[in-house]
């Protein structure tokens, strides 16, 4: 009679293996196709194997609590001719797949492949699969390359292959996956951000925060013609304190700290579909006033897209004032080629201690951000700038 | 009718005496005796004086064929086993390989191994050597797995130009058998898709093609579908049809009864990381004979050699990974 073999289904999209949990029924048991055989446990919920065609339960070559990949061979049952012909399944059968022998080259293979991560380390259990996309085959990089991806566009795939890495039929999968869905072509400013982002991304990034005080902004911006914004208060801060300072704004390549030649500093604009970082050339040199015009004008000329290329580039460090969106905070990406970016949160009315008359005041206030690539500068180095530059805000008029 | 991977080749022999006047047969006991395994029975007695007897000297024999060639003959000569042909290494590849780029004579020489290894066969009648030769500029190295392609790449082999190491497998000489003997054939130099597939690309030859199918059998019914590449001729090596096996596959596993070091499935795997690294899914693996003179006790030579079930488990390790 033929033994058909009782194998891992595939229980949902991005699930590689599962454990068993419970066998519902025991060798020699009669059977019929479809009945529940196995209870296992996924990542993501309970499942059970079901029989593929009636008969009687030859053997089970799965262990209780071991994980099983799609696809592996978790034991036998016993068919009739007629029984199995009626599922499908009257294909010549492995002359002995279940045996030790067998079972000892999957077990050995299974080691070999590293399908399972045992934990090293007691009490920090390393999860199975988490590495994800991390080693590419040539064929995955030809392939991605060809359909012009990235690593990043990986990571919504859960691998198959040794240590949960992304095969190419996995890979092919989830491209097939996805022409099931809406597609809309991402703008070509949209794959520029996401590009510089990603580059951004491969530094160990950190933020800082603090709080400064509008008012002296609020108060001195009235009285210039035209009025700067408290984003360019924040930008002529930073290009003064960073001229005081320059090593805080180097880029970290090998083992040299590269100093910037100009403090020259950008800011952001939001576009249609991304965002726009114009270049203030020489902030430290030029006082607030003289930086205004240029500034209104480099807003203008970046919102209609038309900013002119010696307009952009180069610059040591953005300012970005999400503030504009009603955030109060945010943990900004500095862009790829630059060490750090301040941001400027929404101003709000908060009470505020005044020691001299004994009550408690309005203020306007507004948080200061210090995003930074942590190779280059630590808490402590970010923290006195963010200092300085609030101390310099708190001074308009010195701007 | 049924015949043998042996009667083909003694057909070939045959077909090539009948047709071609320059072609004579020498090589030791080939005469009246029917060579140590029967391949030129009878064929003294159908040609006389085309079948000549040899002394027990290897060198001397491939120096003969080197001379009548360049008076223009082209000779088959029988080794008994392939392991001695060594006696006759400078003969083949100082002589003859190099006759033709040194004074533009061709030397349409064909030298007969019976080669690879059969149970209690031992050291000494078992190597398979045609890497060594495959190494020297100048020789043609032919591998048949099937009963046809040893019958018509026999009859190639005569009619090429280039001394010809012809590899014939002594595993297959009796257990291989085919209906009728082939009309047509595959140019030389082209290998053949013995079986189609699309998870994992197997590139082997000769006796290592039989294990190979046997595993991607035992394979099919895990649902893996294997594709085996016999390479039939390992020089010239047909580099475009495994790259494009590769292709379809993205996996690749090479299987020679040779040693490991330096050998035809190394080269194999050079080159298709070479040329199309962009292909390849997993790191292209090879399978074997352990790197030990063959040894005699039947359980150690099976265990020494790739056999469909080591071929197996170092597949389903490469498609799982």
């Amino acid at each position: 009679m033929p033994q058909i073999s009782i194998i891992m289904p595939q229980l949902g999209e991005s699930i590689a293996e599962a454990a068993i949990i419970n066998f519902l029924v025991k060798p020699g048991d009669h059977v019929e196709g479809g009945q529940d055989l196995i209870e296992v446990e996924t990542n993501k919920a309970t499942m059970t194997v079901t029989a593929p065609c009636g008969g009687r339960i030859e053997s089970f070559c799965a262990v209780l609590n071991e994980s099983y990949a799609v696809g592996d061979v978790l034991g036998k049952i016993e068919a009739t001719k007629e029984e199995a012909a009626r599922f499908g399944l009257d294909l010549p059968t492995p002359a002995k797949s279940c045996d030790t022998d067998t079972e000892v080259i999957s077990k050995k293979s299974r080691n070999a492949t590293g399908s399972r991560v045992e934990p090293t380390v007691r009490g920090l259990p390393v999860p199975a699969n988490a590495s994800g996309a991390s080693y590419m085959s040539p064929r995955l990089k030809a392939r991605m390359h060809e359909l012009g991806l990235s690593a990043a566009d990986l990571a919504g795939i859960a691998g198959s292959g040794a240590a949960g890495r992304v095969t190419v039929e996995d890979f092919e999968k989830f491209m097939a996956h996805l022409d099931k869905q809406k597609l809309t072509r991402a703008s070509s400013m949209r794959v520029a951000v996401a590009d510089a982002m990603r580059r951004s991304w491969t530094r160990p990034l950190a933020t800082v925060g603090l709080p400064v005080q509008l008012d002296p902004v609020l108060a001195h911006r009235k009285t210039c013609e035209p009025k700067p914004g408290p984003a360019l208060y924040a930008l002529r801060a930073l290009a003064v304190a960073l001229a005081e300072n320059s090593a805080v704004a180097g880029r970290l390549v090998g083992n040299n700290i590269v100093h910037p030649s100009a403090i020259d500093v950008g800011f952001a604009v939001e576009a249609e579909d991304g965002v726009l970082v114009p270049v203030l050339r020489g902030a430290d040199k030029k006082p607030l006033k003289e930086l205004v015009v240029r500034y209104n004008e480099l807003v203008e000329l970046a919102r209609q897209r038309k900013l002119p290329a010696d307009a952009t580039g180069g610059s040591v460090a953005t300012v970005t004032n999400f503030g504009t969106f009603g955030l109060i905070w945010a943990t900004p990406i500095p862009l790829p080629e630059q060490t750090l970016v301040l941001g400027l949160g929404a101003g709000r009315k908060m009470p505020h201690w005044d020691e001299a008359k004994g009550q408690f005041v309005p203020v306007m206030e507004a948080y200061l951000t210090l995003s930074f690539d942590h190779r280059v500068l630590d808490g402590g180095a970010a923290g006195r700038l963010l200092l300085r530059i609030s101390d310099l805000m708190r001074q308009p008029e010195k701007l | 009718m049924s015949i043998t991977y042996l009667e083909a080749i003694r057909e070939a022999q045959a077909h090539a005496l009948r047709d071609d006047p320059r072609v004579f047969i020498y090589g030791q006991d080939v005469g009246a005796f029917g060579g140590a395994f029967k391949a030129t029975k009878n064929l003294q007695k159908e040609f006389p004086g085309r079948v000549l007897d040899a002394p027990i000297s290897e060198d001397a024999m491939i120096g003969l064929a080197v001379g009548t060639a360049i008076e223009g003959m082209r000779p088959i000569i029988e080794m008994q086993f392939a392991d001695f042909s060594t006696v006759a290494f400078n003969q083949i590849v100082n002589q003859a390989s190099t006759l033709f780029w040194r004074t533009n004579v061709p030397c349409p020489i064909t030298v007969r191994l019976p080669f690879g290894g059969t149970s209690g066969s031992g050291p000494f009648h078992s190597q398979c050597l045609e890497a060594i030769y495959a190494h020297y500029p100048g020789l043609v190295v032919l591998t048949p797995a099937t009963v046809e392609d040893a019958y018509s790449m026999l009859l190639a082999a005569v009619a090429i130009d280039d001394p010809v190491i012809f590899c014939e497998h002594k595993f297959l000489y009796y257990h291989l058998k085919a209906e009728k003997l082939p009309s047509e054939a595959l140019p030389i130099g082209k290998a053949r898709i013995a079986r189609e597939g699309r998870d994992l690309t197997i590139v082997t030859y000769s006796a290592m093609v039989h294990e190979a199918l046997a595993a991607a059998d035992e394979l099919a019914t895990e649902g893996w579908q294997v594709e085996v590449v016999d390479l039939r001729s390992i020089k010239p090596l047909d580099t475009d049809t495994v790259v494009a096996s590769v292709a379809r596959t993205g996996r690749l596993l090479c299987v020679g009864e040779a040693w490991p070091w330096g050998g035809v499935t190394a080269e194999v795997i050079a080159r298709v990381s070479a040329e199309s690294y962009g292909l390849l899914d997993a790191p292209p693996q090879r399978l074997n004979a352990k790197d030990t003179p063959v040894p005699y006790h039947p359980n150690l030579w099976a265990a020494h050699r790739p056999t469909a079930r080591s071929v197996a488990a170092a597949a389903r390790i490469l498609i799982r990974f």
